[in-house]
């Protein structure tokens, strides 16, 4: 067999190209692999590079203390293996990443762009921002409140974007917004090829145009993306962790935007926007203000929980919930607390539940609370982003705990009154002293409200 | 790299108080996870073994076999140097077949010993690159050795112990022991860190 005339698998060329994989781990036959490499169509890099300083070449971790050295049996030598995205995949000294750089895939310039909803007034500014900063290639980000649809906003740029033979990715840092995202965009974009990357997703055929990923999947891309949007860009691990940060950096190429959305911007994050550069929509898509936090003392309520009993005020706003046959939402500040008070409170009403971060069976039970066979739920702060449900009535237990930070306890007031047909309800905070972070978020929501609603 | 362990090698988190005084005066090995994770292991109720398999030794076995996060050896390096620290019988982990174990890089069961500072010797090696838990246990039963004594070594009239991560059926432990024994081995004992 002449290798001059091989030709490239199409399907291996769809998967590598902006990838960075594991050689080994490559979904294609060695010999395929092989060939392209004759052929030059891929480049290989070392897993984990020492000079200037140790860094691994996926994840772009430079922390000394994620990298174990050990004695390798593969290769008979000292290797260094990176522990910081081990769950991925071991990158060690020894083992090769390759990187797609053969004949690239033909990009669409056709879609279809399937959306019957409507912009309110504030909306379509925005969608109109984002779209003029899309098309001069500048980064923007949006800022607006809990149930202002910022997904939709985002609907004119994607369009643009695919219609421009781009390849766009939205990141966000939760498996479980992309599960809700995924579906949106296929309906809106029903032509366009989508994946949808997160923890244990299944195999996905061909050339994604459109890519919706946690921005854990970020690592295992390189110079890919010509427009970059990050969801929910404070939410937790994204704001903690610099090397994801960097992911997106090296998940885009040089001059690619990106988009950020958010709900609660840090100043930090917002000053690096100039004013062209940024929206800001105070108001739910529904025109109604955002329910207001109440503060409410509830002294001593660890000790009452470990009693064996709920304190009063708790359980009177708990009995009146059951009584108007309201949804609701207890968060906790700990999944210890919880457990301990879960019992107490089945004792009350028996569908009850606690439901945390490894709960495997957490999609059935906020199902479940959707569907009203069970009356509420406990909860840590898992649920805060991405749950929308109809008349939900929400209390924080504990609200001075440091884990409520403002922009957490303004996430949570969020999941309130989305619903057009409930557009108010309760957010209490029940605490055992009022921290700074309460006092902000209460102080940003009124804020939002008089903005929303100053014309 | 490989420095102090600060942070919990299974959730990251803090480890509080990493050197305590009870630790520098018994020359414990300082803990390389909090006690939160430690808790999630649950106590062997048998002799031959520390640990019962559970939801979370299913994750750290994941994690350190199949991942191969060898820093995981390190876990329960003061259990097992507890365990075998008076110990007297000549302690023989369960070796891995030549061409898995550079398929893995480690030896995840020497690596323990290791990791515990517990000294060791090899006598015998593994004859098959088939792992014991893809077969039934009719076949398990059936197999020829899986294990034969390296070329040259001797077997004493002595004490051996062998040493294996986790024992399910028994079938491994089982045809290491026939050979030491038939080899000339005086006695024979079988220890796991974890029980099926
Ligand atoms: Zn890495
Ligand atoms: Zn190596």
């Amino acid at each position: 067999m002449n290798y001059r005339s091989w030709i490239v698998p199409p399907a291996l060329r769809d998967f590598h190209e902006g990838r960075i994989w594991l050689k080994e781990h490559s979904p294609f036959a060695q010999q395929d692999i092989e060939r392209a490499l004759q052929h030059h169509y891929v480049q290989v890099l070392p897993g984990i590079q020492t000079i200037p300083s140790i860094k691994c070449n996926r994840c772009h971790n430079q922390n000394r203390h994620q990298f174990i050295l050990f004695d390798c049996a593969k290769c008979q030598k000292t290797c260094v293996y990176c522990r910081h995205c081990i769950k991925m995949g071991r990158v060690s000294s020894c083992t090769q990443l390759m990187i797609w750089a053969g004949p690239r895939f033909i990009k669409q310039k056709k879609h279809t762009f399937h959306w019957t909803g409507q912009f309110t007034l504030l909306q379509r500014k925005a969608a109109d921002e984002v779209l003029a900063s899309v098309k001069q290639r500048r980064s923007h980000i949006i800022t607006a409140v809990c149930g202002a649809g910022k997904t939709e906003l985002l609907f004119p740029t994607v369009y643009y974007a695919l219609c421009q033979g781009l390849r766009i990715c939205i990141a966000t840092p939760r498996t479980d917004v992309v599960l809700e995202l995924f579906p949106r965009f296929q309906r809106t974009f029903p032509q366009t090829t989508i994946h949808a990357l997160y923890g244990d997703a299944p195999k996905q055929e061909g050339y994604a145009q459109l890519i919706i990923a946690t921005t854990h999947q970020l690592y295992r891309f390189k110079q890919a993306f010509d427009v970059m949007i990050v969801d929910e860009a404070d939410a937790f691990p994204y704001v903690f962790d610099d090397t994801l940060q960097q992911a997106v950096q090296k998940a885009k190429t040089a001059i690619a935007p990106i988009i950020v959305v958010t709900a609660t911007p840090s100043q930090k994050l917002l000053s690096q926007f100039p004013t062209v550069q940024r929206s800001f929509i105070p108001k739910r898509y529904h025109n109604h203000p955002l329910p207001v936090p109440q503060f409410s003392a509830l002294w001593r309520y660890e000790k009452c929980f470990r009693a064996g009993k709920i304190p009063r005020k708790l359980k009177k706003w708990v009995e009146h919930q059951l009584a108007q046959q309201r949804p609701f939402l207890l968060f906790f500040p700990t999944i210890e607390l919880m457990l301990v008070a879960e019992p107490l409170f089945q004792a009350m009403e028996s569908t009850i539940v606690a439901v945390h971060a490894e709960d495997p069976e957490r999609k059935e039970k906020v199902l479940q609370l959707r569907q009203r066979e069970v009356k509420g739920l406990l909860t840590t702060t898992i649920l805060e982003r991405g749950i929308t449900i109809a008349n939900v009535q929400v209390a924080v237990i504990g609200a001075e705990s440091a884990i409520f930070t403002a922009s957490a306890l303004i996430q949570i007031a969020g999941r309130v009154g989305r619903h057009v047909d409930f557009a108010d309800g309760d957010i209490l905070f029940f605490h055992h002293g009022i921290t700074a972070e309460m006092d902000e978020a209460r102080a940003e929501i009124i804020k939002y409200n008089k903005e929303g609603f100053s014309e | 790299m490989n420095k102090d362990i600060t942070h919990c090698l299974l959730c990251a988190q803090r480890i509080q108080a990493v050197i305590s005084w009870r630790i520098l005066l018994t020359k414990q090995f300082p803990p390389t996870i909090c006690d939160r994770c430690m808790a999630q292991f649950e106590d062997s109720s048998c002799a031959f073994a520390i640990y019962k398999y559970n939801e979370a030794m299913k994750v750290y076995l994941h994690q350190y076999k199949f991942l191969q996060d060898i820093a995981l050896a390190k876990v329960f390096r003061q259990q097992i140097h507890a365990h075998f620290r008076k110990e007297r019988a000549i302690i023989i982990p369960i070796p891995m077949h030549p061409l898995k174990q550079i398929e893995r890089t480690f030896s995840h069961v020497e690596e323990l010993l290791k990791a515990a500072c517990i000294p060791y010797i090899q006598l015998l090696e593994k004859t098959t690159t088939e792992t014991q838990s893809t077969k039934n246990r009719e076949q398990r039963i059936q197999v020829a050795p899986l294990f034969r004594l390296i070329a040259g070594r001797q077997v004493e009239y002595q004490d051996y112990l062998l040493f294996d991560d986790i024992k399910t059926t028994g079938t491994t432990l089982q045809h290491a022991t026939t050979i030491l024994l038939d080899a000339g081995a005086k006695n024979v004992r079988t220890f796991t860190l974890i029980s099926g």
